[in-house]
C-alpha cells in the first residue's frame, strides 16, 4: 500500500512506516528515549532522502515530546527553570546546527554526514550500552552491588553565574544548563532527534537533578529544540511533509503508550542488552548503505508532479508559496496532535481507574 | 603486563562470551572506520 509525498517526492509504504513508528514508540516508552535516532535511519532506508527524514523527524519527536511533557506537566514532574536555561543553550546551539546543515548542503555534502553521523552516534550509544548492559547482568549473576557516588562534581560545576533551582533543590552555575542545551540543539539540528539520549544522562551524572523530574524536564526542553529546526527545516528548505509527518505521529504516539506500560513489568539489564545489540545492527546497516548501496539510493524513481492528487497539491504548493506559515502550521499541527494524545491517554486513564475502583 | 600476557590464554578460555563481545565490538569499528576513511578520499 505505497502512498506519494508530495514534498519529499519518493512514495513509501504506509504499513511500514507505520508499523516502523510504532516499534520505535515502544522502544521510546520502554526506555525513555525519543526514538528519533532510530526512526530517522529507517526513514532513509525506506528510501526517504536523508534531508527530508532529519526535518520530518524532527516534526515527529515535537508532537510525541508535546504529548509527553502535558502528561508531566499534569502530574507536575516538570522543571521550568532548569529547563528554560537548557533552551537558552539549545537556542543558540540550533542556530549553529542549522548553520553547518546549511553549509554542508551548499557543498553537496549533507546527505553523507547525516548518515556518517547516525552510524557513529549509534555505535558509540550502541557500544555504551552493550558494556553496561552485559556489566549489569554480569553483576546480578554474582549477586554484586555497587554503592554510586551521589554527585560528582566537574569543572563545569565550577562555572560563575550560580543560582538556585528551588524544584530540583540545586544551587549551579547557569552555564552548567546552557552548555549542554548548546551540544543537544546542534546535535538535533543536524540530525533530526530530540536529544534525549544526549540530555538524560547529562541532567542526572552532570546536573544532578532528582530522577523524577528528569523525564518530563527533557521533553519539556526538546519540545523548544524540536519547534526551532521544524520552522528553520520549514522555512530554509521547505522539507516538511505534513502527510509523512501525520503517519509518523499517529504509530509513535500509540507505540509511546504501549512501550510505557510493558515497561512496568520486564527485566531493564536484557532489554538494555537488547536495544545496544538493536543500535548496533541499525549503525552496520546504515554502513553498508553508505559506503556500498550510494547506487541503490539514487535510483529511488520519482512520480510526476503533475499528476498529485488535490491534496498533495495543496500541501505542496502551501510549502512553496508560503514558507512561514507552512512551517507555523506544521508546528500547530504537530502540537496539537501532541494535546490531544495526552488528554486521551488521561481520560483513559481515569476511565481505568473508575473501572477498578467500582470492581474492588 | 608479562603477567598480563602469560595469562592472557587462560583468561580468553575462561571468558569466552568477553573475547567474543570484545572482538565483535573491535571489528565493528575496524568497518566504520577504515569505510568513513575510504569514503572520503
Amino acid at each position: 500500500m505505497e502512498v506519494f509525498l508530495p514534498i519529499a517526492e519518493v512514495s513509501v509504504n504506509i504499513i511500514a512506516i507505520f508499523s516502523l513508528s510504532g516499534i520505535v514508540g515502544i522502544l521510546s516508552g520502554l526506555f525513555g528515549v525519543g526514538g528519533g535516532f532510530l526512526m530517522t535511519p529507517f526513514l532513509i532506508f525506506l528510501g526517504v532522502p536523508p534531508t527530508y527524514a532529519v526535518a520530518n523527524e524532527a516534526n515527529n519527536i515535537l508532537a510525541t515530546s508535546v504529548s509527553g511533557s502535558t502528561t508531566h506537566y499534569l502530574k507536575n514532574t516538570l522543571d521550568y527553570k532548569m529547563g528554560l536555561m537548557i533552551v537558552v543553550g539549545g537556542i543558540f546551539g540550533t542556530l549553529l546546527g542549522i548553520w553547518t546543515f546549511t553549509y554542508f548542503k551548499g557543498i553537496g555534502k549533507i546527505d553523507i554526514v547525516i548518515s556518517l553521523a547516525y552510524m557513529y552516534i549509534l555505535a558509540i550509544i550502541g557500544t555504551a550500552m552493550l558494556v553496561e548492559g552485559l556489566g549489569e547482568i554480569d553483576k546480578a549473576r554474582k549477586k554484586i552491588t555497587t554503592k554510586k557516588k551521589l554527585h560528582v562534581h566537574y569543572w563545569i560545576h565550577g562555572l560563575p553565574l550560580r543560582m538556585r533551582f528551588p524544584k530540583s533543590k540545586l544551587y549551579e552555575s547557569a552555564f552548567t544548563p546552557i552548555i549542554i542545551g548548546l551540544m543537544v540543539g546542534f546535535i538535533a539540528a543536524i540530525m533530526g532527534i530530540g536529544g534525549a539520549f544526549i540530555l538524560v544522562p547529562a541532567m542526572i551524572y552532570i546536573i544532578g537533578m532528582p530522577t523524577r523530574l528528569i523525564p518530563g524536564t527533557s521533553l519539556f526542553v526538546t519540545i523548544f529544540v524540536s519547534v526551532i529546526v521544524t520552522f528553520l527545516h520549514a522555512f530554509n528548505y521547505g522539507s516538511i511533509d505534513l502527510i509523512l509527518v501525520f503517519m509518523l505521529v499517529l504509530g509513535s504516539i500509540v507505540g509511546v503508550q504501549v512501550g510505557q506500560k510493558l515497561g512496568e513489568s520486564v527485566d531493564s539489564a536484557g532489554l538494555k542488552t537488547l536495544l545496544a545489540i538493536l543500535l548496533l545492527l541499525v549503525g552496520i546497516a546504515i554502513a553498508y548503505d553508505t559506503f556500498f548501496a550510494e547506487q541503490m539510493i539514487n535510483e529511488v524513481i520519482k512520480i510526476d508532479k503533475n499528476n498529485l492528487n488535490p491534496l498533495s497539491m495543496f500541501i505542496k504548493k502551501l510549502s512553496e508559496d508560503m514558507p512561514i506559515l507552512y512551517g507555523l502550521f506544521s508546528i500547530i499541527f504537530a502540537l496539537t496532535l501532541g494535546v490531544a494524545a495526552a488528554f486521551i491517554r488521561r481520560f483513559f486513564s481515569n476511565m481505568r481507574k473508575k473501572y477498578y475502583k467500582k470492581t474492588n | 603486563m608479562t603477567n598480563l600476557i602469560k595469562n592472557l590464554p587462560t583468561e580468553i578460555k575462561k571468558n569466552k562470551l568477553k573475547t567474543g563481545i570484545f572482538l565483535g565490538l573491535s571489528a565493528y569499528w575496524g568497518i566504520i572506520l577504515v569505510g568513513t576513511f575510504l569514503s572520503l578520499n
